[in-house]
């Protein structure tokens, strides 16, 4: 772990932002249903990179945040990204090593269990999706995570985050 | 250290569900949060509303463009007149033969545009730029115009969120408008068509019957179109008859929308106030008839007569045209 004070915090709540955004933003008719899990991805992201600084926190802040977007109960979607954040936490020793072929294939797992948990949420309030096309999100945004992962580095790199 | 802090997370998660399902304590909550984050979606939608602003500015100046807007808002007002038409010219007949008369009752409307879909594919809901501040309410009918699109679910401040009619937790009374059969028209989850409920193997339904609201379960106004009956599939050994409509509104390509503030009076308080009206009106035509027998004003009291009728839809009318400006 790197030492030092924890600087330039807006670059991370900047970054979920964004995300956020980009969770809400109109897309073309049917790829609707392939809308990658950004906030995941990104919660995931730091997570990884600066285990200290609180994934948790901004998780359950940024899931709430969603949850007022999309319409649904308080905790509906803070709830699998509570879960993203703590196993890529609990993981992240390890994944730090992987290569990042290797680190999007864990992700599978890890967003795979968040939209299962997601699922049993939805159920819960009446809105079962008919079709197991509610999983075509985490392969995608499994095989964008290599480009997420550059661009975010990138982004922590030039504004010096730790 | 971790596993702690994830049961605390998970239980503060698990315990807002709740309360947000049971109670209504984090209602102001939302409608705090929702006015912080209704621009989200002015943002998202941005790149759209650029996009067709560009390509209007590409295809004509600037002045054709304010008059094509206030054509189209206009079109948009006529269409919804001529919605209730089919529907009431066939009420007319059957409603002649119980009644001398029957009030003119037209409904206000003021005009949203759709700023956001829902991020779930699974669910079919929207959110429209007018919200609490503009007087929308819950469960508040929402139309386009060609027909019933659903209606009002959450309001938020600026905002509002709409349930579409093929949402699968949605269902709207309807009934065919060729004869008046009532059915419950279900969504499917597909955006494509609805099904109707529990209609019995004979009942009179073809394919090609407008389905239109029938107003009895008290939430949508009666008479506007909801879909047409596009197959009726009878299997043997099948309780029920399979009957799919493709709803009449474009519940995937209106940006512009009409929210529908109805009449809030039963229907015997309406015929009350109907009959009311019409006892005044006989004793007012009957008090002219006297006065015309001195000869002057027999003209005039017919150009007021003919102002008394227009006014309900005069008023609604520039109340309309106020908010689409």
């Amino acid at each position: 772990m790197i030492s030092g004070r924890p600087n330039n915090g807006w670059v991370i709540w900047f970054s979920l932002t964004i995300a956020l955004l980009l969770s809400v933003a109109p897309m073309p008719g049917s790829a609707e249903i392939a809308r990658p899990l950004w906030l995941g991805l990104v919660i995931a992201f730091w997570s990884l990179v600066l285990p200290h600084r609180g994934g948790l926190g901004a998780a359950f802040c940024f899931g709430l945040a969603q949850d007022v977007l999309a319409g649904t109960l308080f905790g509906q979607s803070a709830l699998p990204l509570i879960l993203i954040a703590f196993l890529v936490l609990s993981l992240q020793q390890r994944l730090r090593m992987f290569p990042l072929w290797q680190q999007s294939m864990v992700l599978l797992v890890v967003l795979g269990l968040a939209q299962l948990v997601q699922l049993w949420l939805n159920t819960l309030t009446g809105n079962r999706p008919p079709t197991l096309l509610f999983l075509v999100p985490v392969p995608v945004s499994a095989l964008l995570w290599p480009w997420v992962y550059v661009a975010l580095q990138g982004l922590r790199q030039r504004f010096a985050v730790y | 250290m971790l596993g702690v802090r994830l049961l605390v997370f998970v239980v503060l998660c698990v315990v807002l569900m709740v309360v947000d399902a049971r109670f209504d304590a984090l209602k102001t909550v939302r409608s705090q949060m929702g006015l912080v984050l209704t621009p989200f979606y002015w943002v998202a939608d941005m790149p759209v509303r650029i996009w067709r602003g560009a390509t209007e500015q590409i295809a004509s100046s600037s002045s054709l463009m304010a008059e094509n807007e206030k054509l189209k808002a206009e079109a948009l007002l006529m269409q919804r007149r001529l919605q209730k038409l089919a529907m009431l010219t066939e009420q007319n007949v059957r409603l002649r033969e119980l009644l001398n008369s029957a009030a003119l009752v037209d409904d206000k409307v003021i005009v949203a545009e759709l700023i956001g879909l829902d991020p779930n594919p699974f669910t079919h809901r929207i959110l429209i730029d007018k919200g609490e501040k503009d007087g929308v309410f819950m469960g508040q009918p929402v139309l386009d115009a060609s027909g019933l699109m659903g209606q009002v679910v959450e309001v938020l401040p600026y905002a509002a969120r709409v349930l579409l009619l093929t949402d699968v937790t949605h269902s709207i009374p309807v009934q065919v408008n060729r004869n008046g059969l009532r059915a419950i028209a279900v969504g499917t989850g597909n955006p494509d068509y609805l099904e109707l409920r529990h209609v019995a193997e004979t009942a009179d339904v073809k394919a090609g019957d407008l389905l239109v609201s029938s107003g009895l379960g008290q939430r949508f106004p009666s008479g506007y179109p909801v879909a047409q009956v596009t197959e009726v599939v009878h299997g043997s050994g099948q309780p029920f008859a399979i009957v799919r409509a493709v709803p009449t509104a474009m519940l995937n390509r209106s940006r512009y929308l009409m929210l529908v503030f109805s009449d809030s009076r039963t229907p015997e308080e309406r015929a009350a106030d109907a009959a009311e009206a019409q006892a005044d009106a006989d004793q007012k035509a009957a008090a002219e008839g006297a006065e015309a027998a001195a000869p002057a004003p027999a003209a005039e009291a017919e150009a007021e007569t003919s102002d008394s009728e227009q006014a309900p839809a005069a008023s609604s009318s520039t109340a309309v045209s106020e908010e689409a400006q």
